[in-house]
């Protein structure tokens, strides 16, 4: 009913004469133009389908699959970029040497670890937060406190990431302090170390991992918590029962939002990490300004890390919320 | 919908003109890319290069505007440039001389045509001919800077560093920096193997050695090190933070720490060094090549420029002259004791693949390690 109904509104519309007071758009939409080329495609089901799902398919092909399928088909070349004179074929070799050669295999490994770490990390720093602006705060002053919250990182990734080394350096914030108040002689070495390269990483993506928190804290339901403690439940039981529970879609999504964005950081443990922290996106990039040259091995290395993160990513997304849908 | 197909002449001709429009839409705006217009000069250079107040007197003289794109890695060029193809988006690129071979050999350079450069005689005469610089016959850029791979120090912390060895000193441990490929063939040359495989072209297995021999003695002495830093940047960052207080450094960043009144000092060691020339080189097919001859002869017109060149970037100047204008720490900063020049070996553009193949592979393993 609502259909023919709306198709009748298009079909008036199409036939209405132009009245003389009419807006500009009003013009525009009864003008042969229009009526023949968006106005026809408006009065399909199909039409309107690919019209709505058009934008958003073209952003996600040019700005999404475009450059992996590019990436992809480059990890599939014997060169590039071809040089003159140079024959580029299709071969599996640029994957092969991941596998047949271990030592890219531990930078590999490291990103997962650091990637997992980081994210635990994250998810133990941030959900006190989140629980406290959701639960806590007044929720007049909610907004307020999260665009507290939000302030640094209206800042860029690098200007965040140079904050971080002023304050960690052997002459920066931190040591001077130590220093002043009489607790150290010589500075603490806590700069290009896992602890500056994870204190680094935990600031700027606690984000990722704040928002969907916050979302999901929000909307647990405070009689529930009200009601479990009349009962006798302890902050603790209330938690573990509770608000973890509720809370687990949050959980869910700011894990795989951090995780995957922890695992291809570049720029952060290039300036923060020291010589034990080389990670996979630091040799992938080796491969693109390295002395040799060899962007078809790079390619495939990022592909075999973008494939590798994703699956983990499934696999953990399956483990934690499938259990939540059963538990429904 | 046959009401929908019936178009009159009116919607029919609208329609086309419409159609029309929007095809031509991209000629009739931009008619030629905007690298390619008459009035522009891309050029790809390293950052502090070329002076801006330089830039802005050239542009203002000419008329031409000058767009510069900033490259930290001669490999990174490299690969944009071979990945244009015929069709350069830049006119003038920065190359160090011993890549010469891997540009030259990609065609993707033209040689110079120093016919075209009235000033030409105002670059010193030791680069105006020099071995590294002419291959198959062709000179192929203009030298703006020189420079060589130091050992940096910061003096209150390390008064003396005669030999590559104090790199090694459980004393500095955690305080040193360095460029794992970069170090590596200096690693080589303090092992008493050739650094730079001039002497390894055909022999495999010799190289291979050598370079494993280095490889392996950086992985035994990876504690010493406080940070493998890639840009020059970097290592001025963490002596300023005193985070370091040695490091093998280029020249060009230590010597400007130098000239900006830190505690540092820039050495050879007795084991030697490797040194290295930029230039400024016109691509193959720029698209503003005439306009690149311009700026080059510009740049040797005046000694000033080579004089702000040095102060802005740390490397010495090729140009005539640029000594008288340094003041005495810029000097200090960029000259060193005839007996440590001595020991400089400028980089051969020989045998590059074998090393970059050795080289890059032994600097995964390091940092794998």
């Amino acid at each position: 009913m609502v259909s023919s109904n709306t198709t009748a509104g298009y079909g008036a519309l199409r036939e209405a004469p132009v009245p003389k007071y009419s807006t500009g758009i009003a013009k525009v939409v009864n003008s042969p133009l229009y009526r023949h080329t968006l106005g026809a495609a408006v009065e399909s089901r199909i039409g309107r389908i690919l019209l709505l799902a058009g934008v958003p398919m073209i952003w996600l092909m040019m700005l999404h699959v475009g450059p992996i399928y590019q990436m992809l088909k480059i990890s599939l070349l014997s060169h590039y970029p071809v040089q003159p004179g140079v024959e580029s074929r299709f071969t599996l070799d640029n994957y092969a040497i991941f596998f047949r050669e271990s030592i890219y295999f531990t930078p590999l490994i490291k990103s997962f670890i650091f990637a997992t770490a980081a994210t635990a990390a994250t998810l133990v720093v941030v959900y006190p937060v989140a629980y406290y602006v959701a639960k806590v705060v007044k929720p007049q002053g909610r907004s307020r406190a999260l665009l507290l919250l939000l302030v640094p990182f209206w800042a860029g990734e690098l200007i965040r990431t140079f904050s971080v080394i002023m304050l960690l350096a052997n002459r920066g914030a931190v040591n001077v302090l130590l220093r002043e108040i009489g607790f150290i002689d010589r500075p603490i070495p806590m700069l290009y170390t896992s602890f500056s390269l994870g204190f680094g990483l935990v600031y700027l993506i606690c984000l990722y991992m704040l928002l969907p928190l916050y979302s999901a804290i929000e909307k647990i339901p405070s009689p529930l918590l009200d009601a479990a403690a009349d009962l006798g439940a302890g902050p603790f039981t209330r938690f573990r029962r509770i608000i973890l529970p509720l809370s687990r879609d949050g959980i869910v999504s700011g894990c795989c939002l951090v995780f995957l964005t922890c695992i291809g950081v570049f720029a952060t443990p290039m300036l923060l990490g020291g010589p034990n922290t080389v990670l996979f996106p630091e040799t992938i990039s080796g491969f693109f300004h390295g002395a040799s040259d060899k962007w078809p091995v790079g390619a495939a290395f990022a592909l075999i890390m973008l494939v590798t993160a994703l699956t983990a990513a499934a696999i953990f997304m399956r483990l934690v919320g499938g259990r939540k849908r059963r538990a429904i | 919908m046959s009401e929908i197909l019936k178009i009159n002449r009116r919607a029919a001709l609208k329609l086309l003109g419409a159609g029309g429009a929007v095809l031509a839409a991209p000629t009739i705006i931009r008619p030629r890319p905007a690298w390619a217009d008459n009035g522009v000069l891309n050029i790809t250079t390293y950052d502090k290069f070329l002076p801006q107040e330089f830039i802005d007197k050239f542009q203002k003289d000419t008329g031409i505007e000058v767009r510069i794109r900033l490259t930290d890695d001669q490999g990174k060029q490299y690969n944009l440039l071979t990945a244009e193809g015929a069709n350069p988006s830049t006119d003038i690129v920065t190359v160090a001389g011993h890549r010469y071979s891997q540009f030259i050999s990609s065609k993707l350079l033209q040689p110079l045509d120093t016919g075209k450069i009235a000033n030409w005689k105002n670059l010193n005469a030791a680069y105006q001919d020099a071995s590294w610089a002419r291959v198959d016959g062709n000179l192929w850029g203009l030298p703006i800077l020189a420079g060589y791979e130091g050992l940096a120090r910061n003096v209150d912390y390390v008064k003396e560093a005669p030999s590559w060895e104090i790199m090694f000193d459980p004393q500095f441990k955690g305080q040193t920096s360095y460029i794992v490929s970069d170090f590596m063939t200096i690693v080589m040359q303090y092992l008493g193997h050739d650094g730079d495989f001039v002497s390894y072209a055909g022999k495999v297995d010799e190289a291979q050695k050598a370079t494993n021999e280095a490889r392996d003695f950086l992985i035994k002495n990876k504690d010493m090190v406080r940070k493998y830093y890639d840009a020059g940047s970097e290592v001025q960052q963490m002596f300023i933070n005193e985070d370091i207080y040695l490091a093998h450094s280029w020249s060009g960043p230590a010597a400007k720490l130098i000239i900006d009144g830190h505690p540092i000092q820039l050495s050879v060691p007795k084991e030697g060094t490797f040194g290295f020339c930029y230039t400024l080189n016109v691509v193959n097919n720029a698209p503003n090549a005439e306009n690149a001859y311009k700026l080059l002869d510009a740049i040797l017109a005046s000694p000033e420029v080579g004089a702000a060149m040095t102060r802005q970037s740390g490397y010495s100047s090729t140009m005539n002259g640029v000594g008288d204008l340094l003041n005495e720490r810029e000097k200090l900063a960029s000259t060193l004791p005839q007996e440590e020049v001595e020991r400089i070996i400028f980089f051969s553009s020989l045998n590059r693949d074998m090393k970059n193949e050795m080289i890059d592979r032994a600097t995964a393993e390091v940092k794998a390690a």
